[in-house]
C-alpha cells in the first residue's frame, strides 16, 4: 500500500528541505520507494534529490506544448536512490492562478498513471498556507491520507499550523484525510520544544520529531544534496533517519481540534514571557 | 491537390461553432431515466445551455443549477451543492441519478465536488433519505478545457465508470450513439431490431420527440436506465459510433471490464452504414437480413436519381462536431460532391491521427482545407474576402447568417438546428439518414435554382 503524505507549513519554515531530507532517509536507511510531487509554483521542492538539476515543470510543459504533450518521461525525473520527482510549477508571481496549477498538475499525473502502486511513499510538498481550494487538492478524496505540518517554536509558524489544521478539519470528513503530527524544524528559540508540545497536545496530535538546527543542512544544500547523501554518518542524517522511522511506524492519525484565536494568543503570551 | 489539416491562425474567436464542456455533459445527462443534473457554477451555465437544447428539441426538461454567486466564489460554494441535492431530492421524488457537473468558476476555486459527494452519501442520504436509491456522480467539465464535444465524451465515460459492474455475461451489446438527435436513435434502434440485436443504448433520447397528451403532461426525459448502465460491463462488445463522443467510455469498458470495443465509423452515408452493420455482424454473429439489403437498395436508388445530375461537383463547406463533419464529408465524396472546407469547432491533438482524416488527406483529388479550433468567421471571411465559391453549406443554425447574407443554400444538420422545423425527428445516420441527407441537399439546391433563376427549368423535365 502506498502511503500518500502531504507536507504543509508556513512559508520558509523548511518544508521542502524537510521533505527531501526525509525522503532521502526513507530511501537510504529504510529502503523505501519514494515519489515527491512538488506543489509550489516556485518549483524548488526537488533540487536536493536531483542534485540541482533544473526540472521542467508540468505547468511549463502545459503552457508551451499543451496538455497532451505532458508525458511522464518529460516531467518525471529520477534522483538520489531512485526517488522520483515531479514539480507542478505555476505562473509568475502576481498573475494567473497557482491553485488551479496544482489541481491541473495532479490531475495530469493521475491521468498519466505516475503514482504507481509499487511506491511506498508519495510526498506532496505544498506551498505555505492552504490559501485556496487548489492548495487543498493534495488532501482531497483519494489523494493524500496523512498530513504532517512543519513548524517551529516561532509564533507565526504556530499560527500557520493552526490555520492549516482548520483547512484539514474541513476535508477530514469528506476525504478521510488525517493529521499525522507536527514536525518541529527547530529555530532554536527559547522554550521551543515545550511550546510546540503544548500546542500539539492542545490540538490533539503529537510532535512526531524534533529536528534540531544543524548547519550541515545548509552545507548540504549548497552542495545540492540532502544530508543523507552528503554525509550519511552525520548526526543530522540520523535525525532524519529517526523522523523517517517515526513516520513509518506512526499510527496516530487524528482530526485535529484547531485552537481559537484567544486560546492561541494565551499560549503565545505564556511562552513569550519566558525571558 | 492537397488536403491540409491546420489550426485557425487568428487569435480570438468570432462566432464560435461550439459552446463549452458543461453543455456536452448536460446533453448526455438528459438521456438517462430519472436523472436531473446539477450544474455547479453560475446560473448562466445552465440557463443558456438549457435554452439551446430546448430550442433544438422544442421541448421542456429539467436541469438544476447550484447558482454560485460572489460569496461562493470567495468562500467556496460546496454548501450550495449540498443544498441543491437536498432540494432536488425533496422536490422530485422520482429522481435517482444526479450528476454534479462542474464549470469554470467552481473548478478554478477548487471546490472538491468528489469530497462533497462522499460527505453527502455519509450524511444527507443516510439520515434523510435512507430508503431511497440515489446516485451522485461528480463530472469534471471546466469550460476552459476542451469543448462541448469533449464534455459529452467525459460525461458518458463518467456515467459508465460509475455504474458498470459485472454480473453474468449477456448477449447484449453496448451502442454508444454520440451526440445525435432523437431521429438518429430511432433509426439506430430499427437497424438493431432488424438484426435482432439487443443493446444498451447510450443514450435513448427518442422520447424528446414527445407528445402533448390529454392529461397535459409534456415534460421529456431520457430512457436509458440505471440497469442498462450497470450491465454495460456484461456486454459482449461496445460499438461507439463517434470517436470523440463516447470513445472514452468504450475504451474504459475495454480496459476495466474486458468488453471489446469498436470505435467508429460514424454511420453517415451508405459506406459507413455498411461498415457499421458489418461490425454488428462480426460482434454478434447475427446475419444482415434481406430487409436491410432492401433498405439499402431504396437509399441507393434515391441517391442515384440525384447524384450525377444535381449533386456532382457541388462545392460544400461543412462545420460542426468532428465526427459529424467527417461523416458528412465522406458521404459528400461518395456523392461526387466536393467538400472543400471542413471546420471543426475545437482543438484536439487526436485529429491528426484520425484515420478518417488521414484517408481524406490521401484520397481527395481537389483542394480541401480542414481547420481545427475554427469559428464561423473562417467560413465568412473566405466567402467574402478570399473568393471561396460555395454551392452549399452543411452545419447548425448558428451559421444561418453566413448562408443568408451570402445567398448560399444551407442544409441544417448537427446541433443546434432551431431555425427549421422538426429536424430532430429525422436521422442522418443509417440508410434512411443517407436518403434524407441527399434529398435535403438536392431540395436546398433546387430552391436556390428557383430563387436565382438558375436553370430552374431543368426541374420541369427531370
Amino acid at each position: 500500500m502506498t502511503r500518500k503524505v502531504a507536507i504543509y507549513g508556513k512559508g520558509g519554515i523548511g518544508k521542502s528541505t524537510t521533505t527531501q531530507n526525509t525522503a532521502a532517509a526513507l530511501a537510504h536507511f529504510h529502503n523505501k520507494r519514494v515519489f515527491i510531487h512538488g506543489c509550489d509554483p516556485k518549483a524548488d521542492s526537488t533540487r536536493l534529490i536531483l542534485g540541482g538539476l533544473p526540472q521542467e515543470t508540468v505547468m511549463d510543459t502545459l503552457r508551451t506544448q499543451g496538455a497532451e504533450k505532458v508525458t511522464l518521461d518529460k516531467v518525471v525525473k529520477t534522483g538520489f536512490h531512485d526517488i522520483r520527482c515531479v514539480e507542478s510549477g505555476g505562473p509568475e508571481p502576481g498573475v494567473g492562478c497557482a491553485g488551479r496549477g496544482v489541481i491541473t498538475a495532479i490531475d495530469l499525473m493521475e491521468a498519466n498513471e505516475a503514482y504507481t502502486p509499487d511506491l511506498d511513499f508519495i510526498f506532496f510538498d505544498v506551498l505555505g498556507d492552504v490559501v485556496c481550494g487548489g492548495f487543498a487538492m493534495p488532501i482531497r478524496d483519494g489523494k493524500a491520507q496523512e498530513v504532517y505540518v512543519v513548524a517551529s517554536g516561532e509564533m507565526m509558524a504556530i499560527y500557520a499550523a493552526n490555520n492549516i489544521c482548520k483547512g484539514l478539519v474541513k476535508y477530514a470528513k469528506q476525504s478521510g484525510v488525517r493529521l499525522g503530527g507536527i514536525i518541529c524544524n527547530s529555530r532554536k528559540v527559547d522554550g521551543e520544544r515545550e511550546f510546540l508540545e503544548e500546542f500539539c497536545a492542545a490540538i490533539g496530535t503529537k510532535m512526531i520529531h524534533f529536528v534540531p538546527r544543524d548547519n550541515i543542512v545548509q552545507k548540504a544544500e549548497f552542495n545540492k544534496k540532502t544530508v543523507t547523501e552528503f554525509d550519511p554518518a552525520a548526526d543530522q542524517a540520523l535525525e532524519y533517519r529517526q523522523l523517517g522511522l517515526s513516520i513509518i511506524e506512526n499510527d496516530n492519525f487524528v482530526i485535529p481540534k484547531p485552537l481559537t484565536m484567544d486560546e492561541l494568543e494565551a499560549m503565545v503570551v505564556k511562552y513569550g514571557m519566558c525571558d | 491537390m492537397s488536403c491540409e489539416l491546420k489550426l485557425k491562425e487568428r487569435i480570438g474567436t468570432i462566432n464560435p461553432i461550439f459552446t463549452c464542456q458543461p453543455a456536452g455533459a448536460q446533453y448526455a445527462s438528459i438521456g438517462i431515466k430519472d436523472c436531473i443534473g446539477i450544474v455547479h457554477g453560475g446560473q448562466g451555465c445552465v440557463m443558456f445551455v438549457r435554452l439551446l437544447i430546448s430550442q433544438h428539441l422544442k421541448e421542456s426538461f429539467e436541469i438544476a443549477s447550484s447558482s454560485v454567486h460572489e460569496d461562493g466564489a470567495v468562500f467556496g460554494a460546496l454548501n450550495r451543492v449540498e443544498e441543491a441535492v437536498d432540494v432536488l431530492l425533496m422536490r422530485y421524488p422520482h429522481v435517482k441519478v444526479i450528476p454534479i457537473i462542474t464549470t469554470c468558476s467552481t473548478e478554478v476555486i477548487g471546490d472538491d465536488v468528489d469530497g462533497v459527494v462522499t460527505k453527502l452519501e455519509e450524511e444527507l442520504l443516510q439520515v434523510k433519505y435512507p430508503d431511497r436509491e440515489v446516485h451522485l456522480i461528480p463530472i469534471h467539465t471546466p469550460s476552459f478545457v476542451g469543448s462541448m464535444v469533449s464534455g459529452y465524451d467525459v460525461a458518458v465515460r463518467d456515467f459508465v465508470k460509475y455504474f458498470a459492474k459485472k454480473d453474468k455475461p449477456s448477449f447484449k451489446i453496448n451502442l454508444i450513439t454520440g451526440w445525435v438527435n432523437p431521429g438518429d436513435v430511432t433509426e439506430l434502434k430499427s437497424l438493431l431490431a432488424a438484426m435482432e440485436i439487443e443493446a444498451n443504448v447510450l443514450f435513448e433520447i427518442e422520447s424528446f420527440d414527445s407528445p402533448l397528451m390529454p392529461d397535459k403532461s409534456a415534460v421529456s426525459h431520457g430512457s436509458t436506465t440505471i440497469e442498462d448502465l450497470i450491465s454495460t460491463a456484461d456486454a459482449q462488445g461496445t460499438i461507439a459510433l463517434n470517436r470523440y463522443e463516447g470513445g472514452k467510455a468504450a475504451k474504459f469498458l475495454e480496459k476495466r471490464w474486458d468488453v471489446p470495443a469498436i470505435i467508429g465509423p460514424t454511420p453517415i452515408g451508405i459506406r459507413n452504414t455498411d461498415t457499421f452493420l458489418q461490425n454488428l455482424k462480426t460482434m454478434t454473429g447475427k446475419p444482415i437480413p434481406d430487409s436491410l439489403v432492401r433498405e439499402r437498395g431504396i437509399a441507393i436508388d434515391a441517391i442515384t436519381d440525384l447524384t450525377h445530375m444535381f449533386l456532382a461537383d457541388k462545392k460544400v463547406a461543412i462545420f460542426g462536431n468532428p465526427d459529424l463533419v467527417i461523416g458528412l464529408a465522406e458521404f459528400c465524396l461518395d456523392l461526387e460532391m466536393k467538400p472543400v472546407l471542413l471546420l471543426l469547432g475545437d482543438e484536439n491533438a487526436e485529429y491528426e491521427n484520425d484515420p478518417r482524416i488521414k484517408a481524406l488527406q490521401e484520397g481527395v483529388d481537389f483542394d480541401m482545407e480542414i481547420i481545427a479550433n475554427a469559428d464561423l468567421w473562417e467560413l465568412e471571411d473566405r466567402i467574402k474576402n478570399k473568393g471561396l465559391e460555395l454551392d452549399l453549406i452543411l452545419g447548425h443554425s448558428k451559421g444561418r447568417f453566413v448562408a443568408i447574407d451570402n445567398m448560399i443554400p444551407m442544409v441544417r444538420v448537427g446541433f443546434p438546428t432551431y431555425d427549421r422545423a422538426g429536424l430532430y425527428r429525422y436521422p442522418v445516420v443509417g440508410y434512411k439518414g443517407a436518403t434524407w441527407l441527399a434529398e435535403q441537399m438536392a431540395n436546398a439546391l433546387f430552391t436556390d435554382m428557383e430563387y436565382k433563376k438558375n436553370k430552374e427549368w431543368i426541374l420541369n423535365v427531370w
